[in-house]
């Protein structure tokens, strides 16, 4: 019955029209993008990449499935992010482009498919120290989250039959590939929207990312 | 009798503190730092305290030619352990090392594959300070960086003391993220208990997006950079 209305949410979901932010392409060709875009930088006098400095496969496996995390920015900028949000905030700082969300979308599809059956652990990486501060401000998140979700989304969908969904993005409709980010920045036009790259958007992918601790990056609903 | 029995057990709870394991074991990072290719790397290793990017630099220490360094530390906690080479890219580490404990990390760095992005130490003075009426030494050190990126970590570290400086930018920074300017930066020294010694004193500048100026070490006279061939 559960997988029953999971499967109708999920269409539901994949059933809604022109995501603002999307990609034009099959999840496979954006992958390939990513791998791209992590492999060469865009500026030939500049050709430090993303694979320059985090060249061991190993590192990354497991980046997918710690977000959202707390990401250290120097201070006030630090704060719980999403995979993409972390990667817009990358790709503007080190590739210096200002329209980063593409480049962003096909690292974030590229690293969610290295990471493809990593056990999701949000702020936690395997192997990497557990800070209990950045914990703690995840937490926060997670809580502001579920204010949210219940504002917002809990009238007509449970949160924990609704979850399982989040590990499904970036995810394709109609020959677009869309961020859960994007997805929940236009789903409820009734409301003020989110903003895909706010914290707001952050604090409810938190939330859901909590009840699915121990799941598989890429796993089925 | 009473006073007898006093003494034996607060000479015994000195004895056990003394002995206690760890009571006196020094909390330590220590590491190695290497080339991809294997062979050990020379530089630098400075701490900031709490957070990694906080820019409250704390410790540091000379990494020797055999690429191993120890920071012996007040207190365990949470650090952000940024290493740096001449020619490599900075590798910044949020760390956590417990009280009492060691710490032993290896650090891989990377080579900056043209050096035509990294910023640029100019030139680095010591005058007295004339405010202080010779109780103070003011360090100069002029910055440029050709991308105009230049972040918070314009750093002196003093090898006498073991303590890592932030210096203070030409002009007001609205945030740590924001582009700081090229121009002369200070540091003001407190030389009313003993004098410092330049020959002390190793600078190093990194960039938003991690390049990095050779470390510049005494004379404090720069050279053009090299590229290092992985």
């Amino acid at each position: 019955m559960i997988l029953a209305i999971a499967l109708v949410l999920i269409a539901m979901v994949s059933a809604e029209h022109a995501p603002a932010g999307a990609h034009a392409g099959s999840l496979a060709a954006l992958v390939a993008k990513g791998e791209q875009w992590w492999k060469s930088s865009p500026d030939p006098r500049d050709p430090v990449a993303c694979a320059t400095c985090h060249y061991d496969p190993d590192e990354t496996r497991g980046w997918a499935a710690s977000f959202p995390k707390y990401r250290p920015l120097p201070p006030p900028e630090g704060r719980v992010m999403t995979l993409l949000q972390a990667n817009v905030e990358a790709v503007q700082r080190h590739y210096g482009l200002p329209d980063a969300e593409q480049p962003a979308l096909a690292i974030t599809a590229y690293l969610t498919s290295r990471g493809s059956g990593m056990p999701v652990s949000p702020g936690i990486v395997a192997g990497q120290p557990v800070f209990e501060s950045r914990l703690r401000v995840l937490a926060q998140s997670v809580r502001r989250g579920e204010r949210l979700y219940t504002r917002r989304c809990r009238s007509c969908h449970d949160a924990g039959v609704l979850a399982p969904a989040a590990l499904l993005f970036p995810h394709v409709v109609d020959g677009q590939v869309e961020s859960l980010e994007r997805f929940l920045e236009r789903h409820r036009p009734d409301l003020p929207p989110l903003g895909w790259n706010a914290q707001s958007s952050a604090d409810i992918i938190a939330f859901l990312k909590s009840k699915l601790a121990g799941r598989q990056v890429g796993g089925s609903p | 009798m009473i006073q007898t029995v006093f003494s034996v057990s607060l000479a015994l709870w000195l004895l056990a503190l003394a002995f206690s394991p760890g009571a006196d074991a020094a909390t330590v990072i220590t590491g190695i730092v290497r080339a991809q290719s294997g062979h050990p790397v020379p530089g630098l290793a400075l701490l900031e305290k709490g957070e990694i990017h906080n820019n409250r630099w704390d410790r540091g220490t000379l990494v020797d030619t055999s690429g191993r360094f120890r920071i012996e530390l007040v207190e365990g906690g949470q650090y952000g352990l940024h290493v740096y080479a001449s020619g490599y890219i900075y590798k910044p580490n949020a760390v956590k090392v417990e009280t009492g404990k060691t710490l032993d990390i290896e650090v891989v760095l990377v080579p900056e594959p043209t050096r035509a992005n990294d910023p640029v130490i100019k030139r680095v003075e010591f005058v007295p300070s004339e405010k202080s009426k010779g109780t103070a030494t003011i360090i100069r050190m002029e910055v440029a960086d050709p991308n105009g990126i230049l972040g918070p970590q314009v750093l002196a570290f003093d090898a006498a003391t073991g303590r890592t400086f932030a210096m203070t930018p030409p002009r007001w920074v609205w945030s740590l993220k924001s582009n700081y300017p090229d121009g002369v930066y200070q540091l003001e020294i407190d030389t009313s208990k003993a004098p410092t010694d330049p020959r002390d004193w190793h600078f190093v500048v990194a960039d938003h997006k991690c390049n990095t100026t050779d470390i510049l070490s005494f004379p404090h006279e720069p050279k053009p950079p090299q590229v290092i061939r992985p």
